[in-house]
């Protein structure tokens, strides 16, 4: 397959908007290649989009669908073509997931959160979802073997039960959620700060985080520790923020990227004692980052209208249903975790949904590097992944901002800064924060880029770059984001003028690590006891089978592993 | 006014899906426009002529000046005047499940029964049930938090369980009986029930329901004085105190 005359952003190359011709062959980019041509002349063309944050499967996406079947009639399509029917709009079925992404051009997603025990029904869901590559974090954070070894300073030990639950949950990396937090839950408490210790281990947040971090470099795993802060969704949370990242300064990562990625940032950033002062911390945060190098972050945008939000966070799910006396679910998960499910509507009356709007806009408009904020909604707590146009329109125009903030409550300016930024995104900046970046902070090598030898995705939009003025023409990037004139997945038009017309089976990316034989066995005894004792399963019939990951792709790692290539 | 009449050709067994039986989808078509419309019966789309025969005057015309009249049993047509905003619609026998559902303007009249689901999360506009209706009517589809916004129903025999579930506005009145739940999980609106009724007003939070028969009251609310409306002497109740709201409910006085 030949592209033709494309405006190719490809930042991970140094390809800034250049007009070249692009090859795939087998599935990859190569140097030549013959067969089908696509004419995208003047158009824009990036990597296939690369989401490193978003709820796609598992049990609390499942639980979202039982408890709305109201939202399931709002993205209700027939069965058309190739494609089976969809549902949903906050929490759609799994096909609608994969056309969804592969519609506004994305080829790779990411499950943001699976606890080892609930890993099997998410690669059930992944397995359903078309399209996509995609691959699930695993939670870490609240798990009581690895509070044991925090707090008994048994890094090694950690380090082989992170290799061991990343195997056993088929999963890519270390989700860390309100460490401490869900498992103080479970006693009707949560830790409210890095240094409350947790109730009956011993250890505090702090320590959980700087311990799983260190064996996450001990692994050389690809990606970095994936963290959810403690106190997130509460005023004046910015604190917790800085303390946290500060805490991680000397952490020496183990590849060339960051030693953490703080995941929907927008949450942690709040000013402000209780919800009347309320107000935006953003240029605190993205002052801290544009000045350290060791963390990265994603936006966390929320958008005005419906939402679901699901998080392993389960006091702050409580807070929620409180708040908004709503449905609400809540789940204690045997030894590793808790989480709940609140639907959730955000409103631009409110003044402090329109500060939360805001904050997540001011991150990314104020953090100078974009290879450090990527564009998420951390779908679906923030805004429905299919709004991800939106965000890069506003992202990208001052005058849609402007025209936005006018709807919102008056006293919104004072609140936030956002009104003073008159920075806009060029097609460079988003092309990183929603392709490059992602891949390199996830350690993709193949993704998020164009060179030779890289996965053969690519994204051509109805629009040309060097003509359309983003700032003005907002409404024009929008819908051609929203529906891609072609999206190709490892050599394969999937989305053709926003129609899906193939839907290929994706890969699912996981992590093999290598630990230490003697660290195995010792962890081995505590295992035994733990699912002698209290677990609900047997050791025997725990972890994920290959049966159902039909199309793995397994990255090694791990201690004695070859060192990995590095990400462009 | 434009005149159309809708028959069906023989007796509907597998339920039709209906929704463009609706002056709004009608009015700006010619006839053969509308004979050439898509329906779904059971797993089968069909063209509505060739289920119903379709007469009346030639179009366009203005939705509010479209007059529907549907002659016959439509008791297997669902989701009937789905979502109109002007006009009107008459049945002279019953009426599916689901008919004038998301109303927000017109008038809805059915001489027979009407089923399940009548008028759920109407917000405007008028429907008048010669007949009883099913459960549900007024009420909110399966997990949504609002039901019935706004406009009016009216119910001149019974209604079934769960009447105007999750009201958040608008008026309903049943001249006969309720079922079990009416007006569970209210937020605002107003239902009038002519005859008796059982635990009316569950999770109410805001709301009016005045019960003119017998209704067993739930512990959930408080007793408080008589009064008189309408000529007619009620007992007052303030609740659900479960959910700390501050709906009102009124049965006749001596009758529970």
């Amino acid at each position: 397959m030949i592209i033709r005359g494309g405006i190719v952003y490809d930042p991970a190359n140094g390809i800034f908007g250049e007009e070249m011709d692009l090859c795939i062959d087998g599935g990859r980019i190569v140097e030549d290649a013959k067969g089908e041509v696509i004419d995208a002349r003047g158009l824009l063309v990036m990597p296939g989009g690369v989401d490193a944050h978003s709820h796609i499967a598992g049990k609390k996406m499942n639980t979202g669908r039982i408890m709305r079947p109201d939202d399931s009639r709002l993205g209700t399509e027939p069965r058309s073509g190739v494609c089976r029917p969809s549902t949903g709009y906050t929490v759609p079925n799994c096909y609608a997931m994969g056309y969804r992404y592969a519609r506004m051009g994305y080829t790779t997603a990411f499950e943001a959160a699976t606890p080892i025990i609930e890993a099997r029904h998410t690669h059930e869901e992944l397995e359903e979802i078309p399209i996509l590559d995609k691959g699930a974090l695993t939670l870490f954070g609240n798990n009581w073997e690895v509070m044991e070894c925090v707090h008994d300073k048994d890094i090694a030990k950690l380090a082989a039960y992170v290799a061991w639950g990343l195997r056993a949950a088929r999963g890519y990396g270390i989700k860390i959620v309100n460490p401490g937090g869900g498992e103080a839950w479970g006693f009707g408490s949560n830790v409210k700060g890095l240094y409350d210790p947790v109730p009956n281990f011993d250890v505090t947040p702090a320590e959980i985080i700087h311990a799983l971090a260190e064996a996450n470099e001990m692994l050389r795993l690809p990606h970095s520790i994936h963290l959810h802060f403690n106190n997130l969704g509460k005023p004046g949370n910015y604190t917790t923020a800085l303390e946290t990242l500060e805490a991680l300064k000397d952490i020496k990562p183990s590849r060339m990227r960051q030693a953490v990625h703080v995941t929907h940032m927008q949450f942690s950033a709040y000013g402000g004692t209780s919800w009347r002062d309320f107000e935006s911390k953003a240029p605190v945060i993205a002052d801290y980052i544009n000045r350290h190098n060791h963390a990265t972050m994603d936006m966390g945008q929320l958008l005005f209208g419906a939402a679901t939000t699901m998080t392993a966070d389960a006091p702050l799910e409580y807070g929620n249903a409180r708040l908004t006396h709503n449905k609400w679910s809540n789940h204690d998960i045997e030894l590793e975790e808790s989480s709940g499910v609140v639907p959730m509507v955000y409103s631009r009356k409110m003044l402090v949904n329109a500060v939360q709007w805001a904050i997540g806009l001011e991150l990314a408009l104020l953090t100078e590097d974009p290879w450090k904020v990527l564009m998420t909604t951390d779908s679906p707590n923030g805004s429905p992944f299919v709004n991800y146009p939106e965000v890069i329109a506003l992202l990208m125009s001052k005058p849609k901002r402007d025209s936005e903030m006018a709807t919102l409550h008056a006293e919104l300016s004072k609140r936030t800064s956002l009104g003073g930024i008159e920075r806009e995104l060029d097609w460079s900046e988003i092309a990183i924060m929603t392709r490059a970046a992602p891949a390199r902070i996830l350690g993709l090598e193949d993704k998020g880029h164009l060179g030779f030898g890289a996965d053969g995705d690519v994204s051509i939009y109805n629009l040309l770059p060097e003509e359309v003025d983003a700032s003005k023409e907002h409404a024009t990037v929008k819908k051609a984001l929203a529906t891609a004139k072609y999206t190709i997945k490892s050599g394969i038009v999937v989305c053709k003028d926003g129609k899906i017309i193939a839907t290929p089976r994706g890969k699912t990316y996981w992590v093999d690590a290598a630990a230490a034989q003697a660290d195995m066995d010792r962890l081995m005894v505590d295992l035994q006891e733990k699912f002698e004792r209290y677990y609900s399963v047997q050791m025997s019939n725990y972890a994920v089978q290959d049966v159902y990951v039909t199309n793995p792709k397994v990255i090694k790692a791990g201690i004695g592993a070859e060192p990995l290539k590095e990400v462009a | 006014m434009r005149n159309i009449v809708i028959t069906p050709l023989a007796p509907i067994r597998i339920s039709v899906e209906a929704e463009i039986l609706s002056p709004d989808i009608f009015a700006p078509l010619s006839m053969e426009q509308i004979c050439g419309l898509d329906v779904w019966q059971g797993n089968r789309k069909k063209k509505i002529s060739d289920l119903f025969r379709v007469v009346g005057d030639e179009g366009p015309a203005k939705p509010e000046e479209t007059a529907l009249r549907l002659e016959g049993d439509f008791s297997r047509v669902k989701r009937i005047a789905e979502g109109m905003t002007a006009g009107t619609v008459d049945v002279t026998g019953s009426v599916g499940m689901h008919a004038g559902n998301n109303m927000l303007g017109g008038k809805l009249s059915i001489l027979g029964n009407a089923d399940d689901w009548l008028g759920r999360e109407m917000r405007g506009g008028s429907i008048i049930v010669e007949g009883n209706a099913g459960n549900y009517a007024g009420a909110g589809y399966r997990g949504e938090r609002c039901g019935m916004r706004g406009g009016e129903i009216e119910i001149r025999g019974n209604a079934g369980a769960y009447l105007g579930e999750h009201l958040c506005g608008g008026n309903i009145r049943v001249a006969g009986d309720a079922g079990d739940f009416p007006g569970a999980a209210n937020q605002g609106g107003t239902i009038f029930i002519g005859g008796s009724c059982h635990l009316p007003g569950a999770e109410m939070t805001k709301g009016t329901i005045i019960v003119n028969g017998k209704a067993k009251v739930l512990p959930g609310y408080q007793k408080l004085e008589i009064v008189t409306i309408g000529g007619e002497k009620y007992q007052k109740y303030a609740g659900d105190l479960v959910e700390n709201g501050k709906g009102e409910l009124f049965i006749q006085a001596g009758s529970s």
